[in-house]
């Protein structure tokens, strides 16, 4: 079976994000012992769906050794945890905007544990040689995941924070545009990368590094990201390259 | 206590194989990002999966099991560090990001650059206090910036045990600008 094809761009494990309804400036953090800083947070659980995640065989690999699901109208258990981590915070950067903020996924130390075995257990022993990871949430979910599937960490970075010799891709933001840098010479062509970012919106920056990788001859495998916003339709904008996220948020 | 703890001379036999692996795969790129600076490029390191698991590993091992409950990783290439040692030890990982990164409620602390000003901001909340702390970040030069991140943290009250970096730039004096706060590095670059 060839890998290219193992990959698809459809049934994500996917659970819709809970909502807080702690107010913006409230700081709901979880805390050690289990409970919150600031005022326990109400969460409306949305429906989770959740459909089989197509299996990833190689020659060596059985479908008996990929994560086990009882049935398929369950979700992996860890995912509602993870998804009940990340924190909403109103009208950041800009009126309107929901930001998904990771970091308090980050101070539940087993729910960022579970993301990253989440990743982990996708991706191991499918010859993945490179993750990329997007400046900078990306640079705190790829390096875990590269050191456990022994895959090398190549940062893509803003202009002019990686020294020596770049090749750069221009992209569109909403107004204006903006630049990505990779190394000349951290990829080899051939290369089975992932690309890992902490959220995917429209896509650009995604699409990004996508060329970056394949103007050098990498093969981009997947896009993994934590959280994934459907309805800016970013997982379009990448084409033939599947998306892969384990919460989504409308 | 380990952070009064100095390495014997085995300790040095043992890790030096590995510390030589580490420093042969950081790169020197000579005027970078300004005519006189060596700058010292560990992107390099990450490209070696052995180098770069060696480099987290001998974190790792200095610091589990001595009760260490956050990880505070100094933008941007402290987080490229930072989080593996955090999962690995079973503490939070803290991000100190540059101004306005951070949603939400922060607290800031200005620090002295060449030339100006900058701010470090820590998420209001993130750390409790009491709780025992290290700061990463992949290397000390003038310690600025491991200044600042110190001073948030023990703001709200934690316990920062020590600095933890892959490189130092001992002519530049970081360590002594640490306020007596103990620093562990990998790598020394005259």
């Amino acid at each position: 079976m060839h890998r290219a094809l193992i990959f698809s761009s459809l049934n994500p494990i996917y659970s819709k994000l809970s909502t807080t309804t702690a107010s913006p400036d409230s700081a709901v953090f979880p805390k050690r012992d289990g409970g919150w800083i600031g005022p326990p947070p109400v969460f409306r659980l949305q429906n989770y769906k959740r459909t089989l995640l197509p299996p990833l065989c190689s020659a060596s690999d059985s479908v008996a050794n990929q994560p086990k699901m009882a049935s398929q109208d369950e979700q992996d258990p860890r995912i509602s945890k993870i998804s009940s981590a990340i924190r909403v915070i109103p009208n950041f950067p800009k009126p309107g905007i929901m930001f998904q903020d990771i970091t308090t996924l980050l101070l539940d130390t087993k729910a960022f544990r579970d993301t990253i075995d989440l990743f982990v257990e996708r991706y191991r022993g499918k010859d993945i040689s490179v993750v990329a990871g997007i400046e900078a949430r990306g640079f705190i979910f790829g390096p875990p995941i590269a050191l456990a599937i022994g895959a090398k960490f190549v940062p893509m970075r803003k202009p002019n924070k990686l020294p020596g010799e770049v090749i750069s891709e221009e992209y569109s933001l909403e107004y204006g545009t903006d630049i990505m840098e990779m190394h000349v010479g951290a990829v080899q062509a051939g290369e089975r990368a992932l690309i890992i970012d902490d959220l995917i919106a429209t896509g650009g920056t995604l699409c990004a590094a996508i060329k970056l990788l394949e103007r050098v001859g990498v093969h981009v495998v997947e896009c993994a990201c934590v959280i994934e916003l459907p309805e800016l339709k970013g997982r379009e904008r990448l084409g033939d390259k599947p998306l892969f996220v384990l919460v989504s948020s409308t | 206590m380990l952070v009064r703890e100095q390495l014997t001379m085995s300790d040095y036999r043992d890790k030096d194989p590995l510390i030589h692996g580490i420093q042969s795969k950081i790169r020197v790129v000579p005027n970078f990002p300004k005519p006189g600076i060596m700058f010292q490029d560990i992107t390099t390191l990450l490209l070696d999966p052995k180098a770069f698991k060696d480099t987290i590993d001998l974190f790792v091992e200095r610091y589990k099991g001595k009760n260490i409950s956050v990880v505070a990783g100094i933008e941007a290439r402290g987080f490229i560090f930072g989080p593996p040692i955090a999962l690995e030890i079973g503490a939070k990982f803290v991000p100190l990001r540059k101004p306005k990164k951070l949603p939400g409620k922060v607290i800031s602390e200005e620090y002295v650059l060449e030339y100006g000003k900058d701010c470090l901001e820590m998420h209001v909340g993130a750390v409790e206090p009491g709780e025992r702390a290290l700061v990463v970040d992949d290397l000390i030069a003038t310690g600025g910036t491991l200044c600042a991140a110190m001073q948030l943290l023990e703001r709200v009250g934690a316990e920062v045990v020590e600095c933890a970096c892959v490189i130092e730039l001992p002519d530049l004096k970081g360590r002594e600008r640490l306020n007596g706060k103990p620093l562990y590095v990998l790598v020394e670059s005259h």
